[in-house]
C-alpha cells in the first residue's frame, strides 16, 4: 500500500467511526439551524482528529501535508454526506486568500483556528446582479473615505453569508478605469453596520445563496487584501487555489450503481428495464465517460504523487460530470413513471433522482458556467482567439449598461 | 501497471509518431481507397522493422515482452496517421489467442512468425450482425472447417485465422492455416483493411477452446483488440481534433476567425473533452490486463473511443465547411476509418451490452 493510500485508509476509519453520528442518515429531518450546528461540532472533531488544514502550514494550525493527502481526506469524507458544506467555500477560497494576503498574522491565525473548528465561516462576495461569469463587470462601490474605504452597492448569489462572520470581497474603486483594471480586494466583518444577507430561495426549496447589500459599511485600508486596482489578480488567485478539490464523476449526484439498481426494479412494457436497450445504452454511455474522468482523476494524483503538475484534463469533470448527471436524473424519473412524482426537499442530491434533477442546473451555473468552461478550455488548452468583447480596453463607465 | 507512463514509454510514442508522420501521407493512402486488396505497404513495413509486431509477445517466441500499454501507445500514433493496413491489430489479437489455447507446436509454428510480422493473423468471430455467434454457421467436424466467414478484416492477406465455429451444435475456437482457403474481396469504404469472406471448405484446423470456454476466449481476444483499437480510435479523434483546431486558427469570416465564434469553439472544446476521456479509458482498460474487471474497463474504453472518432470525424468536416468534404481534402479517409473501427470487433451496441452485462454481474 503506498503512503497516500494508508492515509486515505487511516482517514476512511475515523470517518467511519464517526459517521453514525454527522453522517447523512443522523442528518436527515434536521432543521437547517440544527444541521449547522452539528457541522459545527463535525468541524471542532473533524479538527481534533487531525484532519483539518491538511496542506496549510503548521503555522495557522494545519498539518503541513500536501494537497494530495488533502484530496485523499475529502474524497474519502464525500462518501459519508458529513454536514460539511456550510464550511467548504469558507475553507476553500477565504480563508486561503487571508492567510496569503493578510499582512497582520496574529489576527488571520485566530481567524484560521476558529474557521478550523467550525466556530467562525467566512463568505465569498463576488457576483453581482450584472456580474456573473463577466466577473470584471461588478460595480459594488469602494470609495475612499478618511483612512478607509465605504462600500455601496450589492452581491449576489452569496453561499452561506446568512451564516458568515466575514467575507472577502471584490469592489470597483476606479470607475473610469477599464473594467479589470477598477477592481480592488478586501475582507469584511459580516456582522458591521450597513451589512445585510438576505437568503433567496432556489428552485429545489433550498436558500443557501444570498443577495447581500451594503450601505455605506465603514472599512479601515488594513482590510484591503490586494493593492489599489489589483483585485481580479488576487481573485484570479483563489482559482488557482481551487486547482485541488476532490472531484466526483458522478457529477455530485447518485452514483450509477443506484441507476442500475433502479433499472433492475423497473418494468417497461412487462420486462424489466434493465433488459431495454435504450435503458442500457444510457448506463454503458455514462458509465464509459464516468470511468475516463475517474481515470483522468486518478492519473493527476499520480502525477501529483511524483511531483508534476497534472493536466489541463481536470478541468472536463465539472463540464462532464454535472450534465450528464442531470440527464441520467431525467431518465430516472422516467423510469419511475408518475410514482416519480413523489417528492421530499429534504433528500439527498447523492441519492435521491428528483433532488439531484432539480438542483443540477445549479452545479452547471455556479463557479463556472459550462459554457465559461467551455471557453477556457477553448483559449487556455487549445489556443483558440477570444470572443469579440467589444468592452475591451473601455473605461468601466463608457461601457453601454 | 500505472496510469503513469514511463520514461520508456514516452519515448517509444515519440519515436512512433516521428516515424509515422515521416512515412505516411495522405497522398499515399487517398488511392487505396478505389483498389482493392492493396494496404499501405510502408506502413507495415515500418510496424515490422520497428518491431511493433513483436511488441507485446513473449521473448520465448521472438517478442519484445512488453505490454497493452506499449502497444496501446503504438496504435495511438498509428490512428493519428491512420496506419494504412489492420495487420497490427489483427495478428495480436490471432496471437494471443494462440498464446493463450494453443498447443506448444501451434505457438512454435506460428507466434515468432507472427512476431517477426512474416505471417498475418485474422480473427474470424461475427456473422453479420452476431459479433460472438454461440451457434456459429460456419461448422467444425472431423478437425476440419466449413462455411463463410463473412467480411474478415485482414481477410485478403491472412496467412491464419482464429476462427469461432461450431461444433455439433457446440461453440469451438480454432485456429486454421489460410493457406489453399479462397477469399472473397469485395468493395468496402475503406478498402486498406482487405477485408474478405472467408470461404472455408473441409480446411484443416485446431481446437483452441470449445464449449462456454470458446465463447470466453473469444470475448477475450476481442476484448485485447478493442483496447489497441481504442487507442487507435483515440489517436484518429485527437489529430482530427488538432486539424479543426488548426483551421479555425487560420479560416477568416465575418471580418474574424472562425475559432473566436462559440458554435466553433465550444464544437472543439467538446472535442478536446472527448479526445481525453477517451485516451484515459483506452490507458486505463490497458492496465487492467490480466485483472478480473479487464473485460469492463476493454468495453467502456471501447465505447468512449468509438464516441469520441465518431464525433471528432463528424465535427472537423463540419468546421472545415466545404474544403472538409473534397476528396483532396481527405477528411473522408478519417470518417471512413473511423466507421471502419466502429463496426470492427464489435460495434458499439456489442459493448454496450457486456458493459452493462458486467455491472449487473457486479451488483448481483
Amino acid at each position: 500500500m503506498t503512503d497516500i493510500a494508508a492515509y486515505a485508509a487511516r482517514a476512511d476509519a475515523w470517518l467511519k467511526s464517526v459517521a453514525a453520528e454527522f453522517g447523512s442518515a443522523a442528518r436527515r429531518g434536521l432543521s437547517e439551524a440544527d444541521d449547522l450546528a452539528l457541522g459545527r461540532r463535525y468541524l471542532k472533531a473533524r479538527f481534533d482528529a487531525g484532519y483539518a488544514g491538511i496542506n496549510w502550514s503548521p503555522e495557522f494550525g494545519g498539518q503541513g501535508l500536501s494537497h494530495i493527502e488533502k484530496i485523499a481526506f475529502e474524497t474519502e469524507e464525500l462518501k459519508y454526506g458529513m454536514p460539511a458544506a456550510y464550511f467548504g467555500i469558507s475553507l476553500g477560497m477565504p480563508v486561503p486568500i487571508m492567510m496569503k494576503f493578510c499582512e497582520d498574522k496574529a489576527f488571520v491565525r485566530e481567524r484560521v483556528l476558529k474557521a478550523l473548528q467550525g466556530e467562525e465561516i467566512w463568505c465569498q462576495l463576488f457576483s453581482e446582479p450584472a456580474a456573473g461569469s463577466d466577473l470584471a463587470g461588478l460595480r459594488l462601490r469602494a470609495e475612499p473615505d478618511g483612512n478607509g474605504w465605504k462600500l455601496n452597492g450589492q452581491k449576489l448569489w452569496t453561499s452561506y453569508a446568512h451564516h458568515a462572520d466575514y467575507g472577502v470581497i471584490v469592489a470597483r474603486t476606479d470607475p473610469a478605469a477599464p473594467k479589470h483594471k477598477g477592481l480592488t480586494y478586501f475582507w469584511v466583518d459580516m456582522r458591521a453596520p450597513g451589512v445585510e444577507a438576505r437568503p433567496i430561495k432556489l428552485a429545489g426549496g433550498d436558500a443557501h445563496v444570498n443577495e447581500v447589500f451594503f450601505d455605506d459599511v465603514r472599512i479601515d485600508d488594513s482590510n484591503r487584501l490586494s493593492p489599489v486596482g489589483g483585485g481580479f489578480g488576487v481573485a484570479m488567485t483563489t482559482l488557482m487555489i481551487e486547482r485541488y478539490v476532490a472531484t466526483d464523476s458522478a457529477g455530485f449526484g447518485p452514483h450509477l450503481g443506484l441507476f442500475v439498481s433502479l433499472a433492475q426494479e423497473m418494468k417497461i412494457n412487462g420486462k424489466s428495464a434493465i433488459e431495454d436497450g435504450r435503458i442500457r445504452s444510457a448506463i454503458a454511455r455514462n458509465y464509459a465517460m464516468r470511468n475516463g474522468l475517474d481515470a483522468i482523476t486518478a492519473r493527476a494524483m499520480l502525477m501529483m504523487q511524483a511531483g508534476m503538475e497534472p493536466g489541463p484534463e481536470g478541468s472536463l469533470n465539472k463540464l462532464v460530470s454535472v450534465r450528464s448527471r442531470q440527464k441520467l436524473s431525467e431518465l430516472a424519473i422516467d423510469l419511475q413513471g408518475t410514482d416519480a412524482l413523489h417528492y421530499d426537499e429534504h433528500a439527498s442530491t447523492k441519492d435521491n433522482w428528483q433532488t439531484s434533477w432539480i438542483t443540477a442546473p445549479t452545479g452547471r451555473i455556479a463557479g463556472g458556467a459550462d459554457e465559461m468552461l467551455l471557453n477556457t478550455i477553448a483559449e487556455k488548452i487549445l489556443g483558440l482567439p477570444q470572443d469579440h468583447r467589444p468592452d475591451k480596453g473601455v473605461p468601466f463607465n463608457q461601457i453601454p449598461a | 501497471m500505472s496510469l503513469l507512463y514511463d520514461a520508456g514509454q514516452l519515448a517509444i510514442a515519440t519515436e512512433a509518431r516521428r516515424v509515422l508522420e515521416a512515412r505516411v501521407e495522405f497522398a499515399a493512402l487517398l488511392p487505396l481507397l478505389e483498389q482493392q486488396g492493396e494496404y499501405h505497404a510502408a506502413f507495415w513495413e515500418t510496424a515490422k522493422e520497428q518491431g511493433w509486431t513483436a511488441l507485446a509477445l513473449p521473448e520465448a517466441y521472438g517478442g519484445l515482452d512488453l505490454s497493452l500499454v506499449e502497444l496501446g501507445l503504438i496504435a495511438l500514433q498509428a490512428g493519428r496517421t491512420l496506419s494504412g493496413a489492420p495487420f497490427l491489430t489483427s495478428s495480436y489479437g490471432a496471437a494471443r489467442a494462440i498464446l493463450d489455447h494453443g498447443t506448444d507446436d501451434l505457438k512454435i509454428a506460428w507466434l515468432p512468425r507472427l512476431a517477426s510480422g512474416d505471417a498475418i493473423g485474422a480473427v474470424a468471430f461475427a456473422e453479420a450482425q452476431d459479433v460472438v455467434p454461440a451457434n456459429a454457421a460456419v461448422t467444425f467436424a472431423g478437425g476440419k472447417l466449413d462455411g463463410v466467414k463473412p467480411s474478415v478484416s485482414a481477410g485478403l492477406k491472412a496467412d491464419i485465422a482464429i476462427v469461432l465455429a461450431s461444433e455439433a451444435g457446440t461453440p469451438v475456437l480454432v485456429a486454421a492455416d489460410l493457406a489453399g482457403v479462397a477469399r472473397q474481396g469485395f468493395n468496402t469504404f475503406d478498402n486498406s483493411r482487405c477485408t474478405a469472406n472467408l470461404v472455408f471448405q473441409g480446411t484443416p484446423a485446431q481446437v483452441l477452446a470449445s464449449g462456454d470456454t470458446a465463447i470466453q476466449a473469444a470475448l477475450h481476444v476481442l476484448a485485447l483488440q478493442a483496447v489497441v483499437t481504442a487507442h487507435e480510435q483515440t489517436g484518429g479523434a485527437e489529430v482530427l481534433m488538432e486539424k479543426a483546431r488548426d483551421y479555425a486558427n487560420t479560416r477568416r469570416a465575418f471580418g474574424s476567425l472562425i475559432g473566436a465564434f462559440q458554435s466553433v469553439k465550444h464544437r472543439i472544446a467538446e472535442l478536446y473533452g472527448l479526445v481525453e476521456l477517451a485516451r484515459a479509458g483506452a490507458l486505463h482498460a490497458a492496465t487492467r490486463i490480466g485483472q478480473p474487471d479487464f473485460l469492463k474497463a476493454a468495453a467502456a474504453a471501447r465505447i468512449q473511443a468509438t464516441e469520441a472518432y465518431d464525433t471528432a470525424a463528424r465535427d472537423c468536416v463540419q468546421i472545415h465547411g466545404g474544403i472538409g468534404v473534397t476528396w483532396e481534402g481527405g477528411l473522408h479517409l478519417h470518417m471512413r476509418r473511423a466507421r471502419t473501427l466502429a463496426v470492427e470487433q464489435g460495434n458499439m451496441l456489442f459493448w454496450e451490452d457486456v458493459l452493462v452485462d458486467q455491472l449487473m454481474g457486479e451488483l448481483a
